[in-house]
């Protein structure tokens, strides 16, 4: 039932150029898509709980997977690490993210940093679907 | 930090986050659904891990 007086909100749709800016901020640092869109209470989140998670897989002796395409489980781990953008390439080039299988947390780092990674990947759609005006 | 059920309570707790902002929209609505994800989490680890317990024959 639809309260009365109160006009529904139509969501508005972003030009191309904002939405391919606001797709490929996303993409390098978590949330900046959305904040480009000003949805600032989720850009907020979702740059503090990505950063979060990622952060905390590198402490718990996470492994940054390189870019190696040798076999098909290689490219996922790649895929899933770098979805988090800026984030896995800094580390990267600094040379973090060296792993210690024998750690007991290895796999629980690995899994955070994964998923870290994968919500970006989610988070860029949502940015998109906000920019196309699917969604508010 | 070697406990499983205290590392699954931090994981559940960003991913919970990030999906209730993702799927909905208002204070009231996100917080509702914010605990249902985080419980749903929480209850459905603690079963699956019971479920495996048998594991290996």
């Amino acid at each position: 039932m639809e309260s009365e007086g109160v006009p529904p909100q139509i969501p508005i749709q972003a030009g191309m150029l904002k939405t391919t800016a606001a797709c490929v901020a996303g993409a390098l640092v978590p949330g900046l898509g959305h904040a480009l869109l000003n949805k600032w209470d989720r850009a907020i989140v979702f740059f503090g709980s990505i950063c979060a998670m990622f952060a905390l897989g590198l402490r718990l002796n996470a492994r940054l997977f390189n870019p190696d395409f040798s076999d098909l489980f290689s490219i996922l781990k790649f895929l899933a690490d770098a979805g988090t953008g800026l984030l896995y390439w800094i580390s990267w080039l600094r040379g973090l993210g060296a792993g210690d299988p024998a750690a007991y947390t290895y796999d629980f780092g690995n899994i955070f940093v994964y998923v870290a990674g994968l919500l970006n990947m989610l988070v860029v759609v949502d940015a998109f679907d906000i920019a196309m005006g699917r969604k508010q | 930090m070697n406990s499983h059920l205290l590392l699954m309570l931090i994981f559940s707790v960003p991913v919970s986050l990030v999906f209730t902002f993702i799927a909905k929209n208002g204070a009231k609505e996100r917080i509702k659904y914010f605990i249902f994800l985080l419980g749903s989490f929480i209850l459905l680890s603690i079963v699956a891990g019971w479920l495996m317990y048998p594991f290996p024959f």
